[in-house]
């Protein structure tokens, strides 16, 4: 019996072991070994795919099953967690990783509600002058502040009233406005350290406070942000509707 | 029924992280890959676990998918198979077979034929056809069902090395075939 070749004795190897490791028969170590393989390797990798390819018709056998109904809310909820907006004003700063920080610290977890702003005629020129915008912000766990804002159409104030605040007092919060589609978030101002006030909102912005809009506030610095983006975490978001 | 044109076109969208057309992908595929999960893991509340998982790394890995080359089902097929498969591995764990030295060593560098993909895919069943009606069976089986040598060779009433080597020689035969 002659030899074979010796690059031709790998290659039936490695046509075996991707044989082998399409088919599946593998052992997990192995699979791991093959798939650290694949990812340094081009050519055994097409060799793997070409198995791939031929085996694929055996997927006919998988006859369609409708999964359960939730599935899919799962899928989302574990992709795009609540507060994933935070996540994209994360990538505009390093702040991201204070937030990892400010976990451990008592009023990370905080939540803020705003329950009922009113929207009158001022704010866009479409609404009718009753018509209420209401954002109902969320954090992460457990509700330490609820705020009632209100707005006034009269003075361009945004009255806010907590239910409870316990957010340390060398902080601020501050209220935002996420227009979306990337763009920076505005300040709305600093939420009062009293927890209790007005913001009064810029007149150059009341007119992007619309339905749509995600409202944020995050912990700040006394005083407010320094950069004018929100450099603390991002303690509470949502979306503001028209109701 | 979405075409192959459609699906590559949402998972080249979900690359971009376009939150709709995973939707889409969802829609199309999900009764295919939760089928390809149950026939492997067999329990209900594992497969929708599972499920999961493979939409996750879908939506991890869609930007790899143009570099494999396969057509777009057959490589979310292979997203969901690989995942059921590890998963069953990890419930109920096989012996190893890899010699390490001697079987993993990365190709040798220098000219390398070059595989071009081929039309080859129904040809696999003329292929089948050359085998022997249970080792074909086995090769089946061990790829819907994700089953291992071990469990082929108690289902064929073998022993496990009659089992490897009825596999290995029919992978070597399909390779033959499909190359003529």
């Amino acid at each position: 019996m002659t030899k074979p070749d010796q690059s031709e004795g790998d290659r039936s190897r490695d046509e075996l072991l991707a044989g082998e490791y399409v088919l599946g028969v593998l052992s997990l170590a192995d699979r791991a070994r093959v798939e650290a393989r694949l990812s340094r390797d081009k050519s055994f990798a097409r060799i793997v795919a070409r198995w791939q390819e031929n085996l694929a018709d055996f997927n006919d056998d998988y006859e369609d099953v409708a999964p359960p109904a939730r599935t899919f809310s799962k899928i989302e909820a574990r992709l795009f967690p609540k507060n994933s907006f935070a996540m994209e004003l994360a990538a505009a700063g390093s702040w991201w990783n204070s937030l990892l920080l400010w976990r451990g610290l008592a009023f990370a977890s905080l939540a803020l509600l705003i329950t009922y702003a009113s929207l009158q005629s001022g704010w866009i020129g479409n609404l009718s002058p009753s018509q209420p915008l209401v954002a109902r912000l969320t954090g992460d766990e457990g509700t330490a502040i609820g705020l009632l804002a209100q707005y006034n159409a009269g003075n361009g104030q945004l009255r806010l009233t907590p239910v409870a605040a316990k957010v340390a007092e060398q902080r601020s919060l501050q209220l935002w406005l996420v227009p979306g589609g990337g763009n920076p978030a505005i300040s709305l101002g600093v939420v009062p350290q009293t927890g209790e006030g007005t913001v009064e909102i810029p007149a150059a912005v009341r007119p992007r406070l619309k339905d749509g809009v995600t409202f944020a506030v995050s912990v700040e610095p006394l005083g407010g942000s320094p950069t004018g983006q929100p450099t603390g975490p991002v303690i509470a978001s949502g979306l503001a509707k028209n109701i | 029924m979405a075409t192959d044109a459609d699906i590559a076109a949402l998972i080249g969208k979900v690359a971009l992280r376009d939150r709709a057309a995973l939707s889409g992908l969802y829609s199309a595929i999900a009764p295919k890959l939760f089928s390809v999960c149950l026939r492997i893991l067999k329990d209900r509340s594992d497969t929708e676990d599972a499920l999961q998982e493979v939409f996750v790394k879908i939506w991890q890995r869609a930007d790899r998918f143009a570099a494999t080359g396969i057509s777009p089902i057959g490589w979310l097929v292979a997203v969901a198979r690989n995942h059921a498969i590890d998963v069953l591995r990890a419930r109920k764990p096989v012996s190893d077979s890899i010699e390490e030295s001697f079987d993993i060593a990365d190709s040798a560098p220098g000219p390398e034929a070059e595989t071009v993909m081929r039309g080859e895919g129904k040809r696999i069943d003329r292929c089948m056809e050359e085998l022997e009606s249970d080792r074909a069976m086995a090769v089946r089986s061990a790829y819907v069902e994700g089953l291992s040598y071990q469990e082929l060779a108690e289902r064929h009433g073998v022993p496990l090395n009659t089992m490897r080597t009825w596999l290995r020689r029919s992978l070597m035969k399909l390779k033959e075939c499909l190359d003529r």
